[in-house]
């Protein structure tokens, strides 16, 4: 067990971690109290070590230990799970810098792992005494580390299989394991017979079923719509006109959840637009809008045919080629009744880049944009 | 008996008490809420006078018997007495008397709320946009006030008095919150929002305000003020406002000071009408080099009586007391004479060109930048010379 020596040098230990951590994170650190701490936590680290180690050099605990010796030792992965450390980190000296930090955590759970189970081992002569003292060190350290991966390896898998499956698929499937997941803990409660095995049987057969099923997804890639989608980078084809894009209008929203706030709501019906501004009392025929800021107008369609909001920008010259361009960004396309929203940032005002305009391809009509 | 406070600690527990008493009698208070000049403050103010005293006197009553019960029952090393529980008709009584009281509270201050909240009757609109830490009011296209093109401007809002005007408020960077107590409640200024403030003042005069929410570093230096005007008044000031830039004299110390203008200020503040030597207007740039993506355009910039956030007087003591002093009927005029070179706070104005981020903080270290991508908060230290700066302020001052 702990002895007296290795309790104090570990509580020392501990003091000067947290001294460190919270001079770096509160007093502006500089090189000299950065080195005083730290070499503080390595001495009194160390020392903690040795005296953990040789128990205080006691006659009794050093009795205990030789009788320990006597015992058979059990088998132990961590020079394994070490070793793999090791290989990562090699691996990821060649490679990308993620995989030696996964390398060197690996390395530094096994190192710690093998480290106190030896230490347990050499506990006393009891092997269930130096398991529990085993556990009872590594459990605060094993539990919350096993649980993250856990839950990792989980919503990794589970979002894998969902962008797999179609959207509709998805649903179901989602209602399905959940309702399987309250109906095994409705069982677990109350019926005690749905017990022990059964549950850890059921567990096993559904982690196993996640992993594979994670790692096979993950293997064929996203569902088609959303691989097409990202291949075609179809936001980048940003096309404004009166035809409905390939692309951009795709996957087109037509929902706005958020309509409060807005700084104007344009509207197009019977073949006009008119423009409502929060605080305004009637509609406008222009939108003030403040320059270099996030503002959201809402385009709200009562034409029969599927329309978009276009917002006229101004020209720019650009500087490799010297050509003039149009500036203008766009909603998507957007039905009968419904709506989409259009967020812009403007940098210059109106009186010197504009005139800037509110549109609507197919539709003879506009709102002034002012930007004071 | 044990002594429970010290004489020395009772005269400074008395002292602290008479200092905060006193200062209710500051006659000089421009942002008390007491003071309502308008009919919204006056609404505020109408259910603060029925609600302070209630909470007043609940708040007394409990305070004495929390004294009463800490002097009378304190340990003195007694047995602890016998225990009771269950007083149904104290509770019951003690339960519904906060009820009632509560419920008369309740129901003025809900149908204050919706008249605070009413704009179906506005006659006039400005647009209030914060940042970091300065206010930007620009004017929209309102024909019936003489507004034919949108006037922007910084600090000072110039409203008509007895107009019943609604701000439109939203912000660039952060969460602000405009205050003018003498007006009006708070109202929060939020990115990607647009929410509504009516401002109204009954007569002519200037009304203080304070950002009311903590927007970082110089929260407490984002200032503001409303200046009311009769309606002729305004008018001539929206006259002003729209009316031609006009370029110094040649071979004057204020020419000069506009080519420092153009070589260094254009960057950020924007002079409408200011051109350059090719006869190419000149554009600010302010997103390129402010982290709120604006500075305070300048345009008009003697019309108003202070600057840096309406921090810093632009008018010296004398004038400022004149102005503020001015009677109902004198204080359009006095107001709409702007500053003149006699006016004129050179110190303040020459200081703050000189080393801006000295005078208001505004993370202007060059070399902490990184979260912002390089761009200042504020107005950095320029570098720029005395001679620069004489010819700053002579071309600042044709700015009217």
């Amino acid at each position: 067990m702990f002895t007296g020596a290795s309790k104090y040098f570990l509580g020392l230990t501990a003091g000067a971690v947290v001294s460190f951590v919270l001079y770096l994170l509160f007093v502006t650190p500089n090189d000299l109290g950065a080195i005083a701490l730290g070499t503080v936590v390595l001495v009194a680290g160390t020392l903690a070590g040795v005296t953990l180690f040789n128990r205080d050099a006691e006659a009794d605990t050093i009795e205990d230990a030789t009788g320990a010796a006597s015992q058979p030792l059990s088998n132990s992965v961590w020079p394994l799970v070490c070793a793999l450390g090791v290989a990562l980190m090699v691996v990821g000296l060649a490679s990308v810098a993620m995989v030696f930090l996964i390398g060197l955590g690996v390395l530094a759970l096994g190192a710690i792992e093998w480290l106190v189970q030896d230490w347990a081992e050499g506990a006393s002569a009891d092997n269930k005494f130096n398991a529990f003292i085993r556990e009872r060190a590594l459990n605060p350290l094993e539990l919350p580390i096993f649980a993250a991966i856990g839950a990792g390896v989980i919503a990794f898998s589970f979002s894998r299989i969902m962008l797999a499956m179609d959207k509709s698929a998805g649903a179901i499937l989602f209602i399905i394991i959940a309702s399987a997941v309250l109906l095994v803990g409705f069982l677990n409660a109350f019926k005690p017979n749905f017990r022990g095995k059964i549950v850890a049987v059921l567990a096993a057969v559904a982690g196993v079923a996640l992993i594979a099923g994670g790692v096979a997804t993950a293997l064929s890639g996203e569902r088609s719509q959303l691989a097409e989608a990202s291949a075609e980078d179809h936001f980048a084809h940003k096309e404004c006109g009166e035809e409905k894009s390939k692309y951009f209008d795709k996957l087109a929203n037509n929902r706005v959840p958020l309509r409060s706030g807005v700084t104007a709501t344009v509207i197009l019906e019977d073949g006009k637009l008119r423009a409502e501004m929060i605080g305004f009392p009637e509609p406008t025929r222009y939108v003030t809008i403040p320059k270099a800021n996030d503002v959201s107008i809402l385009f709200r369609n009562k034409d029969a045919e599927d329309r978009r909001l276009k917002l006229t920008l101004g020209t720019e010259v650009v500087a490799e080629t010297g050509v003039e361009e149009k500036l203008y960004t766009c909603t998507q396309m957007t039905g009968e009744d419904q709506e989409n929203v259009l967020v812009v940032n403007i940098k210059k005002q109106s009186s010197v880049a504009g005139p800037y305009e509110l549109v609507v391809p197919g539709i003879d009509d506009a709102i002034e944009v002012v930007v004071p | 008996m044990k002594r429970m406070m010290s004489p020395r600690r009772l005269t400074a527990l008395a002292g602290v008490l008479g200092v905060a008493f006193l200062a209710g009698c500051a006659k000089n208070a421009p942002q008390d809420t007491w003071q309502p000049k308008g009919p919204n403050a006056e609404k505020i103010d109408n259910l603060n006078w029925l609600v302070f005293p209630i909470a007043g006197v609940v708040g007394v009553i409990m305070l004495a018997l929390f004294a009463v019960v800490m002097v009378k029952f304190r340990d003195r090393g007694q047995p602890i007495p016998k225990q009771t529980h269950g007083k149904p008709a104290l509770e019951v009584t003690l339960t519904i008397i906060p009820a009632l009281i509560l419920s008369v509270v309740g129901v003025f201050t809900v149908r204050g709320i919706f008249d605070l909240a009413e704009d179906k009757d506005t006659e006039m609109i400005i647009n209030v946009t914060g940042q970091q830490w300065w206010w930007e009011y620009d004017y929209p296209i309102q024909e019936e006030y003489g507004v034919a093109q949108p006037i922007i401007t910084s600090g000072q809002m110039v409203i008509p008095a007895g107009t019943k005007v609604l701000l439109r408020e939203t912000s660039r960077d952060v969460i602000h919150s405009f205050w003018v107590p003498a007006l009006n409640g708070k109202k929060d200024a939020v990115p990607g929002r647009i929410h509504l403030l009516r401002m109204e003042a009954d007569e002519p005069g200037i009304y203080a305000g304070q950002c009311a929410e903590f927007c970082g570093l110089s929260h407490a230096n984002m200032r503001m003020e409303v200046v009311a005007l009769s309606k002729e008044d305004f008018a001539a000031w929206v006259k002003n406002q729209l009316a031609d830039y006009n370029a110094p004299a040649k071979d004057t110390l204020a020419k000069q000071g506009e080519e420092v203008f153009l070589n260094q200020c254009v960057r950020c503040h924007q002079v409408n009408g200011l051109k350059r030597a090719d006869g190419t207007p000149a554009i600010a740039a302010p997103e390129d080099n402010v982290y709120a993506g604006a500075a305070p355009n300048l345009t008009k910039f003697m019309a108003r009586n202070t600057f840096a956030g309406a921090m810093f007087d632009l008018v010296n003591k004398k004038c400022r007391e004149d102005v503020w002093g001015a009677s109902s009927s004198e204080f359009g005029t006095k107001y709409l004479a702007g500053v003149t070179e006699d006016c004129l706070n050179t110190t303040d104005l020459r200081a703050w060109l000189r080393n801006a981020p000295v005078m208001k903080p505004m993370y202007a270290n060059p070399e902490k930048l990184e979260p912002t991508d390089g761009k200042y908060r504020g107005m950095p230290n320029l570098n720029l010379t005395e001679d620069d700066i004489d010819k700053l302020v002579a071309y600042l001052l044709t700015l009217r």
